[in-house]
């Protein structure tokens, strides 16, 4: 594992490495060792260094500071093919010149093994077939290899790779030609040579995803610096894809496979703000979108009342939503209510999602009931009729039937709704100015927006 | 072939190497001989075999002295046999230099001319010419001697100017071949203005001929040209890794920079010393190389080989046919090269272009 200990065991040591292009340093003070049977995933944006560590690895680049140690051996002072014969690189395009066929490009990976004037042997091509066999081109053998797609001449390169029966695999972004599929049976392929022939394997990677699921180790750079590098799950945490990448990511082991699996959250843009706060009541993922979207129009967004582990109110959490919440499969505790209410209270509108409604959660509609008394304008989305997500043997749909009365608007989708807040914001603005800094004695007695915003709503959804 | 034959294929391939060599070498004896009966004097064909017999040591005593006159004798083996022998090794020094350039290039217009070889030996020729400087060194003439200094003087240039510390990017060093090309051939463009009646042997060696080859050049070219050609293919698996890119050479155990100095310099060596003797053959090295490629594949270690055999068999072949064209008259014999090579080679890409990839 890259770390700073335990430099016996290890045979591949970075000892800091700094490598400059031209004036223009890339790799600033890199330092891990790698152990025999480790699988190591190098991490980071374009342009942090990633390729140059590999390159610099590789014997390509001379690092301007530092040494690589290959069995604590510098490899700069060996010669190339004494490296060759224990390191093998998977570049990451290959343009090869000629027509060579496939297997003539594999063969070429017994160069390091083959004395000046040795022709390849029965010994090297029977390496070279079992490599394309396992990498699955062995029945592209004789194809000249720059008539082979993509993905087939990658799998060639790696199979060269093997034909030099390297002890260290490095490979640059090895899968970026290929379809998930052959992503896979690649990774997999690597996997098993590191677990069954101990080789140290280090890949640039681009796909979290992939590191997680196959690295044992992560290295994560940034502006050719290493920011983290240990175990996969300790690198690859959402503080540390949001320091290096700017993206919010949610990180989470998966149920069926046991693997971490990482969703990047699209980066977020500086809000524009619009002064306007919107209240959401919510549940069970129903207001997951709609939250993101007001979120990054600029609204400022409460929620409530949630439970907590319900996908809405992950949502929340990672959004910085101020939410009402209560306990795990726990029905709305009056507390929890009140506190609803507060942020109602303080909302310039009140969206109530298609939320499935049960006994716990009945009170929401309560809420959304005293946002009408308030004179807020309240919207309900109902892109799923009420009877179908009903658990209270109608008593739901009675209530909501009653915000319509209320003056309640309904809206077909999350979009209508979009609109119609954007057309109104002025309104919404004055509207909430009324209600809070005008006296209460002075507040008209009748709700201002029955002829005012609700008729704009009534003409948008058209009805 | 079917999937399971790949392995035996391979193999086979390596016989069919050698049969390949082998009877191109049994092409090339034959067609050196035959043109040895081509020239402006008509030797009858069993007056040559007599001629060559006589010089043999063990069929020397069969041949009745009498039946070969001493002008034939001296035509022959004077006359026609260095210059044979100089086309044969010109063009197999060519085909060599531009096999190695195209390998280390990636480039298919890459020539044995790409480093200022044949600018820098314009240079040097046009000056022994039209300034008429005489003096000898080790009995070859004036021109020779300066196409070949000044040439490598050339290449030296251009390899300096392209050096970045230890390392000579390879687009860097075909720009400035192609820089001081350009100005060397202004200054072989002055040369011809004030050439004045030289002008006719200026123009004549620019466009390579071998009318004026004599034993002592072919003497000392030939250790050059086979070492060098030698060198070369000394580093044949080399070049099939280079095709890979130089840092995928690197890491598959090839010193990049070392084998590329080093073919750079044989390359150079054998182009100089063949262009001092014959003057400028323009497209041999291009097209040899390629048209090898097409009927025997990029491995550079039957490409190179073959590629010395057809270069040599070509060039005897387009100089027989230089002497007696048009008759009296001789032709250059790079008009000739390009008259026959041209077309054929045009022939080969049509018919071979969806296969041929560079």
């Amino acid at each position: 594992m890259p770390s700073n200990g335990d430099r016996d065991m290890a045979i591949l040591n970075v000892d800091g490495v700094d490598c400059y292009y031209g004036a223009v340093k890339v790799l600033e003070n890199v330092r891990f060792s790698v152990k025999e049977q480790d699988f190591v995933g190098i991490l980071g944006p374009n342009g942090s260094g990633k390729t140059t560590l590999l390159r610099s690895i590789s014997r390509a680049l001379k690092p301007h500071r530092g040494v690589i140690l290959l069995n604590d051996l510098n490899i700069y002072a060996l010669r190339s093919v004494d490296v060759a014969r224990q390191m093998a690189v998977v570049p990451q395009e290959t343009s090869i010149g000629f027509n060579f066929t496939a297997l003539d490009i594999v063969l070429m990976g017994r160069n390091p093994h083959l004395s000046r004037f040795q022709t390849e042997g029965a010994k090297d091509v029977a390496i070279a077939r079992r490599a394309m066999e396992r990498t699955g081109t062995w029945h592209l053998a004789e194809r000249p290899v720059n008539e082979l797609s993509g993905g087939e001449k990658q799998r060639i390169i790696i199979a060269r790779a093997l034909a030099q029966e390297p002890k260290v695999l490095l490979l640059d972004e090895p899968t970026v030609h290929l379809d998930i599929n052959n992503q896979l049976e690649i990774m997999d392929l690597l996997r098993e040579l590191q677990s069954r022939e101990g080789l140290i394997i280090l890949a640039v990677l681009h796909d979290f995803n992939l590191a997680a699921r196959y690295c044992d180790s992560a290295i994560l750079l940034k502006d050719g610096k290493i920011v983290s590098a240990g175990s996969v799950d300790a690198v690859l945490t959402s503080e540390n894809i949001k320091n290096v990448f700017q993206v919010e990511a949610i990180v989470k082991r998966h149920p069926l496979t046991n693997y971490l699996y990482i969703i990047p959250i699209s980066t977020p843009k500086p809000p524009l703000s619009r002064n306007l706060s919107v209240h959401v009541i919510c549940g069970a993922g129903t207001g997951t979108a709609l939250m993101k979207i007001l979120v990054d129009e600029g609204y400022n967004v409460t929620a409530g009342v949630l439970n907590v582990l319900d996908t809405d109110y992950e949502t929340t959490q990672l959004l910085r939503i101020p939410v009402a919440s209560d306990a795990p499969f726990s029905p709305i505790t009056e507390e929890t209510h009140r506190a609803n209410l507060e942020m109602v209270g303080r909302a310039s509108a009140v969206v109530l999602t298609a939320v499935p409604f049960a006994h716990g959660n009945l009170r929401n509609l309560e809420a959304a009931k005293e946002a009408l008394k308030l004179g807020i304008p309240t919207f309900v989305i109902e892109d799923i009729p009420v009877e179908r997500r009903d658990y209270t043997r109608g008593e739901a749909k009675k209530r909501l039937m009653e915000l319509k009365s209320k003056g309640a608007t309904f809206v077909r989708n999350q979009h209508a709704l979009l609109a119609i807040l954007k057309v109104s914001e002025d309104k919404l603005r004055v509207a909430r100015a009324l209600r809070t800094e005008i006296p209460g004695h002075l507040k008209p007695e009748t709700t201002p927006y029955e002829g005012g915003v609700v008729d704009d709503v009534k003409s948008h959804v058209g009805g | 072939m079917s999937v399971a034959g790949a392995e035996a294929a391979y193999f086979r391939r390596a016989s069919r190497w050698k049969l390949t060599i082998i009877v191109l070498t049994a092409l090339l004896i034959p067609t050196i001989i035959l043109s040895l009966n081509i020239g402006f004097a008509q030797i009858p064909f069993p007056t040559v075999l007599r001629v060559l017999a006589k010089q043999t040591p063990l069929l020397g005593g069969l041949v009745d002295p009498s039946s070969v006159s001493g002008v034939e004798e001296t035509i022959i083996l004077q006359i026609r046999m260095p210059r044979v022998l100089a086309d044969a090794m010109v063009g197999a020094a060519l085909a060599a230099a531009g096999v190695v350039y195209q390998g280390i290039f990636k480039n298919p217009m890459a020539d044995p001319y790409v480093l200022g070889v044949s600018a820098g030996a314009a240079v040097g020729a046009a000056l022994a010419i039209v300034l008429g400087i005489g003096f000898t060194l080790f009995g070859l003439s004036t021109v020779p001697i300066l196409a070949f200094a000044v040439s490598l003087i050339a290449v030296f240039v251009v390899y300096n100017i392209s050096r970045v510390g230890s390392r000579v990017p390879v687009t860097t060093l075909l720009l400035s071949g192609l820089a001081v090309s350009i100005f060397l051939s202004a200054i072989v463009a002055v040369l011809q203005v004030i050439s004045g009646e030289k002008l006719h042997a200026v123009v004549f060696w620019l466009m390579g001929s071998f009318s004026y080859v004599e034993w002592k050049d072919v003497w000392a070219t030939l250790p050059l040209i086979c070492l060098g050609t030698a060198a070369i293919y000394f580093f044949a698996r080399d070049l099939n890794a280079l095709a890979l890119g130089e840092e995928t050479a690197q890491q598959l155990g090839v010193d990049t920079e070392r084998v590329k100095k080093l073919l750079l310099i044989f390359g150079s060596l054998v182009t100089a010393a063949a262009v001092s003797i014959s003057g400028l053959i323009a497209f041999i090295g291009l097209i040899i190389p390629h048209l090898t490629r097409i009927l025997i594949g990029p491995d550079h270690r039957i490409l190179l080989p073959t590629s010395i055999i057809v270069g040599a068999t070509f060039l005897v072949i387009c100089d027989a046919v230089a002497r007696v064209i048009v008759s009296p008259v001789e032709l250059p014999v790079g008009i000739i090269t390009a008259f026959s090579g041209g077309p054929f080679f045009i022939y080969l890409l049509y018919k071979k272009k969806g296969s041929y990839a560079f």
